[in-house]
């Protein structure tokens, strides 16, 4: 690991530079060697479609930033960058310290094993030493608050049952740098106090935070930077209330100029939900 | 119920996930690849272990007789092979049932190590789009659960070896070094087949169609030298070195060689020479899967 990325100094949590995500359409979702094979046979050039491009940002520690924006802007596709689970096509990016994603909620839980042993294979999956993964089974066990079920098969959970445990296997580490995508969509009302409550302990325990929400409230109250993102590129850095409102204002933008498309093609306007 | 919320003892325990530092431009090359793959097994073997327990375990539920199926099932395979070749063919082979049986053990953990190595990545696209871990793990847990209905097999094989006491010899304790090399071979087919899957979806298909012919192609049913008498073989002797080149002939052959031995001979030892060339070809092969899965893993995430 250098010292510094392109001359920056040290200090910061996270460090990208000119990020890229490019997908190649070609090999995109379920395809057959058949159509793959027709399309190298004809030449057809390969379609390719930027996710995010020319990104850069920086995350000091003890801050927490907000990424917001429309749908597919390439926001989740940040964090899968930022949590090293997509490497970009481009650019440089530095993450120091331990990173967790809580985008992880009952990923890899396995039908036929018991709450228990799912704790365990999760542990395994997060790149948890197994001692450390029995050191917090008990606290995980109390925590998910599952009763005798946590010896049951998974099949036999509801689904409020099993985003209970996988919850509570996703906040049992303490991160260095907390990555965090829509996590207080889920479970009842109760629980979904509880987790809040959680959150905001890992968020005071972590050395930074990217957070990924279309709750606003969330940006303003909890968030000293925010991000918007469209389109794949950063349209706007700064203060969250600021951020929040011109995010505000190109929606709305976004939704007259839809709907102005929509009438001058002679369509009715589609209400809005 | 009550929402107080139980707060975790404050731990220390971070993820291991290294800090990630990625730089697009950096090409890594083939012998960082395979080193990539080594190290990933290695920080990650006890990943391995849980998901062959787990593999294991979802075998034995959700059928009436359970894990009585790790036995059943290649004695039924070779009664129907038994039933197929004595009406087909001609020639008669003494004790054919163990003649066959040596053979479609180590291939049927084969074809299903390949088979469930096939899907294993895929299988899991929700994970891995959302946590970052070596993807390599699940082709290799998928092989090495297949070592198990292997071993569940050697029951059934001794139950044979009872009808066929003369054929019982010293040399059965070699089987665990022949199957060390078929696993080596096996694991590299299935790290092939599971990236190639992500990719081409149909590539399952293709498998199985290949693997019925490959077995078909390699001495099981037959033996190596019953080729000789085959007039394509005399006139065209590559086609008969070519057969004795497949890996699956040198694993049968020794497979055979020590728990039936010849029609007209007892149990030996196998050939050491092609099983150690077999052995050094596998390892190569491996790595050279390992540096194609390490190439293919970063594009993973996009395009399941």
């Amino acid at each position: 690991m250098t010292d510094s990325v392109n001359g920056r100094s040290l200090g910061h949590a996270i460090a990208a530079d000119d990020l890229g995500v490019r997908y190649n359409l070609r090999f995109n979702r379920k395809k057959s060697m058949q159509r793959t094979l027709s399309q190298v046979l004809s030449r057809e050039p390969v379609e390719q479609f930027w996710a995010l491009r020319h990104v850069s940002l920086r995350v000091a520690r003890g801050e927490s930033l907000a990424v917001i924006g429309p749908n597919g802007a390439g926001k989740s596709t940040l964090l899968q960058v930022l949590a090293g689970i997509i490497r970009p096509s481009e650019g440089v990016i530095d993450v120091r310290g331990h990173v967790s994603g809580l985008l992880t909620l009952g990923a890899g839980f396995d039908q036929e094993l018991t709450g228990r042993e799912n704790i365990l294979l999760g542990g395994a999956f997060l790149g948890l030493d197994d001692a450390v993964a029995r050191a917090l089974l008990p606290g995980i066990v109390e925590y998910a608050d599952l009763g005798d079920f946590i010896d049951a098969p998974l099949k036999a959970y509801s689904s409020g049952m099993r985003a209970r445990l996988g919850f509570a296997i996703a906040t049992s580490v303490d991160p260095d740098i907390l990555l965090l995508d829509e996590v207080l969509a889920t479970g009842d009302a109760t629980f979904r106090a509880k987790s809040k409550e959680r959150v905001l302990e890992l968020v005071g325990g972590a050395k930074a935070v990217v957070l990924v929400t279309h709750d606003m409230t969330w940006v303003q109250e909890y968030c000293n930077r925010a991000l918007l993102i469209e389109k794949g590129h950063v349209v706007l850095e700064g203060e969250p209330g600021e951020i929040v409102t011109a995010h505000r204002e190109h929606t709305e933008q976004e939704k007259l100029r839809k709907a102005e498309a929509a009438r001058q093609a002679g369509i009715a306007p589609v209400i809005a939900r | 119920m009550p929402s107080a919320v139980i707060g975790f003892d404050r731990m220390s325990a971070t993820s291991e996930a290294p800090a990630a530092f990625h730089d697009a431009a950096a090409n890594p090359g083939p012998l960082d690849l395979v080193n990539g793959a080594i190290s990933d097994v290695i920080s990650r073997r006890r990943l391995i272990r849980y998901l062959v327990q787990a593999e294991i375990k979802k075998r034995g539920v959700n059928t009436v007789l359970g894990n009585l199926w790790w036995v059943l099932d290649p004695l039924l395979l070779m009664a129907v092979y038994v039933v197929l070749v004595t009406v087909i063919s001609r020639r008669s082979i003494p004790d054919y049932p163990l003649f066959i049986f040596a053979a479609i053990l180590p291939w049927k953990w084969f074809t299903t190590a390949v088979q469930d190595s096939t899907t294993s990545v895929i299988s899991q696209q929700r994970l891995i789009k959302q946590i970052a871990f070596p993807k390599i793990v699940l082709p290799i847990a998928a092989t090495t659960a297949g070592v198990v209905g292997f071993a569940f097999g050697l029951i059934p094989l001794g139950l044979i070896m009872l009808l066929y006491p003369d054929r019982i010899s010293i040399f059965l304790v070699l089987i665990p070094i022949i199957a060390a090399v078929q696993y080596v071979f096996t694991l590299a087919v299935s790290i092939l087949v599971a990236a190639g899957n992500v990719f081409f979806r149909d590539l399952g298909n293709v498998v199985r169609h290949l693997l019925r012919l490959w077995f078909y192609l390699s001495p099981g049913l037959y033996a190596l030298s019953h080729l000789d008498s085959i007039g394509l073989m005399q006139d065209h002797p590559i086609f008969r070195t070519l057969a004795a080149m497949n890996p699956f002939a040198v694993l049968f052959e020794a497979y055979r060689g020590v728990i039936y031995g010849t029609e007209t001979g007892p149990p030996g030892a196998p050939n050491w020479y092609h099983l150690g060339v077999l052995l050094v070809a596998s390892v190569i092969f491996l790595a050279f899967a390992g540096m194609v899965f390490k190439r293919l893993e970063p594009n993973f995430a996009k395009v399941l």
